[in-house]
């Protein structure tokens, strides 16, 4: 008998009803968005963030030697550990050399690597020309955009490098704009390097790309110095911390939005439920003057809105992967998976809404059957 | 000797300082149809709402079934309508998205277990067996009635308090209620019924007449 009646009290106020489904489909689209990019888009874009450059740097142990260098074979002691983690490593010789386009000649911090996976750390800079995909290339290297212009070079023409009376001369491939130091910089093969330094298969240092939770990055940290004894293994601390706050934002920015919008779905759902409510008076009033106890009645009302959470809880919940997907490919530019346990989530949070929306309905639970009789 | 189904005993109720029954003082035995009279506003409303629980006396006590109403908790309140009391209304009051069956259906609902097909051969009974599916909106105004008497009698009250039930009906409908009624009495049921009508209330074993709130006179009907 309860579903019948409730069946009854649904498809009798369908059209109030349908208002209020609309009413928190579209709190329940909102809300589904953006539980789900906060599940989805914070995972990704965490692993965005690990990729945009080094996270993990190794170096010889500090002894106040700042020109140590490491042995460029702890590498191949990286590569077989396997760590599932490190997406990309080079190691880095620095010299501080020169370089000369002909006309001008100045100062350059020489970067020795390996060529290929400056790409794949960096693929965030901006390129004019062209990566070079050859690790140990000994005719190309790429300039930061500072020094082409102090060099007045641009992509396929040559420059000569100089180390300690030892030169070579390369083609540039491409120009690197990345904001930061690379920008002064020339990235040259790391055996070209080795040899304008004459220093053998040294490096200064490592960098690594990781990606993970920072706390999987620590792990990571802790695997590797235990692993390599005698140097150095330290996180960039300072990515890292703003990669978290921008996270812990955008985090807070997607709840005060989720809770912003359950509070005007719950006015939604109060304004079609007020309205319900009077038309409704007349009913508990004589229900109750039949002896139906107000918890029966209420439950029948109680029901009623839970139905309107579900169906427009299920409702966003379709829409809202779909916005979800919109936004992450938009906004954050990344594919946003849609999270089965998104579902669950917005309908709880739907009946809930729906249930604060019912106020009106639970004051029914106050009419006085001699009043409604009587005509009040 | 019949026992007392009713006792009042010198009700009164005051609504916001006016006195709607004053010291209102009868016996109703098992079984009795009685016919409340008087004029607009004497109080028979009141008088019968608080029979049936859904008033207060302000003093006095209305006993039904030996249980003194005015002392029941809301929720002792509620059971006692439920299974004491079968109300009909001058507005039919039936509930207007459930069918005529689900009307009669949800009183047993409140009572206990709802079932459908004794529902369904109450409705019958009094002649709407081909409208069980009918909103009231598709029912006469006698029908709904009819089905506002099922629903009364579906949980085998103790008491029928009809206000005013052929108020709102015409001739050929006002016929048919009665006939029912009658047979109701016929076969036992304690009825009281507010009317305006002296040939109603002349059908009942006694005619209990009211005038701003006091009792009258009490005038036994000669059959």
């Amino acid at each position: 008998m309860f579903w019948r009646i409730l069946w009854r009290l649904l498809y009798a106020s369908r059209g109030r009803l349908a208002l209020a489904v609309i009413a928190v489909a579209s709190g329940a689209a909102v809300c589904a968005a953006l539980l789900n990019l906060n599940l989805d888009a914070t995972d990704k874009l965490t692993r965005e963030f690990r990729v945009l450059g080094a996270n993990v740097i190794i170096s010889a142990a500090q002894d106040g030697d700042a020109a140590a260098t490491i042995d460029a074979g702890t590498m191949q002691q990286i590569e077989q550990l396997r760590l599932p983690e490190i997406v990309a490593a080079a190691p880095y010789l620095y010299l501080s050399g020169e370089a000369d386009a002909g006309a001008n000649r100045t100062a350059v911090i020489l970067a020795g690597t390996w060529l290929d996976e400056v790409a794949r750390m960096n693929s965030w800079w901006k390129v004019e020309g062209n990566w070079v995909s050859a690790r140990d290339s000994r005719s190309d290297c790429m300039i930061g955009e500072e020094a082409a212009s102090r060099l007045g070079l641009i992509p396929g023409q040559n420059v000569k490098v100089v180390y300690a009376g030892r030169e070579a001369t390369l083609k540039v491939a491409g120009i690197v704009t990345a904001g930061s130091s690379e920008d002064s910089q020339i990235f040259i093969g790391l055996p070209l390097a080795q040899e304008l330094a004459g220093l053998g298969e040294r490096a200064s240092l490592i960098q690594i790309t990781a990606r993970g939770s920072a706390t999987e990055i620590e792990d990571v940290i802790r695997r590797l110095s235990s692993a390599l004894p005698g140097v150095e293994v330290r996180p960039l601390r300072q990515l890292a911390q703003a990669e978290g706050r921008l996270l812990e934002r955008i985090r807070g920015l997607l709840f005060g939005t989720v809770i912003l919008i359950l509070a005007l779905s719950s006015l939604g759902v109060l304004a079609a439920m007020a309205g319900l409510a009077l038309e409704r008076r007349r009913d508990v009033g004589l229900m109750k003057a039949m002896g139906g106890p107000v918890r029966k009645i209420m439950r029948f009302f109680l029901a009623e809105a839970m139905a309107i959470g579900i169906a427009g809880g299920i409702c966003g919940f379709i829409v809202g992967m779909a916005l979800s997907e919109w936004i992450g490919e938009r906004v954050f530019s990344v594919s946003i998976t849609p999270r089965l346990i998104v579902l669950p989530a917005t309908l709880a949070l739907m009946v809930l809404v729906s249930l604060a929306g019912a106020l009106p309905l639970r004051l029914l639970g106050r009419v006085r059957p001699s009043d409604i009789l009587r005509g009040e | 000797m019949t026992a007392a189904l009713v006792q009042a005993e010198d009700i009164s109720k005051t609504f916001a300082g006016v006195r709607a029954l004053d010291s209102v003082r009868f016996e109703v035995l098992s079984g009795e149809w009685i016919a409340i009279m008087g004029p607009s506003g004497s109080g028979k409303t009141t008088l019968i709402n608080i029979l049936g629980g859904l008033d207060r006396p302000t003093s006095g006590r209305a006993i039904v079934d030996g249980v003194n109403v005015g002392t029941l908790g809301e929720r002792e309140l509620t059971r006692y309508r439920a299974e004491k009391i079968g109300f009909v209304f001058q507005n039919f009051y039936l509930v207007p998205y459930l069918s005529a069956v689900e009307n009669v259906m949800l009183a047993q609902y409140f009572h206990s277990v709802a079932d459908e097909a004794e529902a369904a051969e109450s409705l019958a009974r009094v002649g709407l067996k081909g409208r069980l599916d009918h909103l009231p909106s598709q029912l006469s105004g006698g029908e709904q009635q009819r089905v506002a008497l099922a629903r009364a009698l579906i949980n085998h009250p103790k008491l029928i308090l009809a206000d005013e039930p052929t108020g709102n009906l015409d001739e050929a409908n006002e016929q048919m209620v009665l006939e029912l009624l009658q047979e109701l009495h016929r076969s036992g049921h304690t009825i009281l019924l507010v009317t305006h009508s002296p040939e109603i209330g002349r059908m009942a074993d006694r005619r209990i007449e009211l005038a701003h709130g006091r009792l009258m006179h009490i005038v036994a009907n000669l059959t």
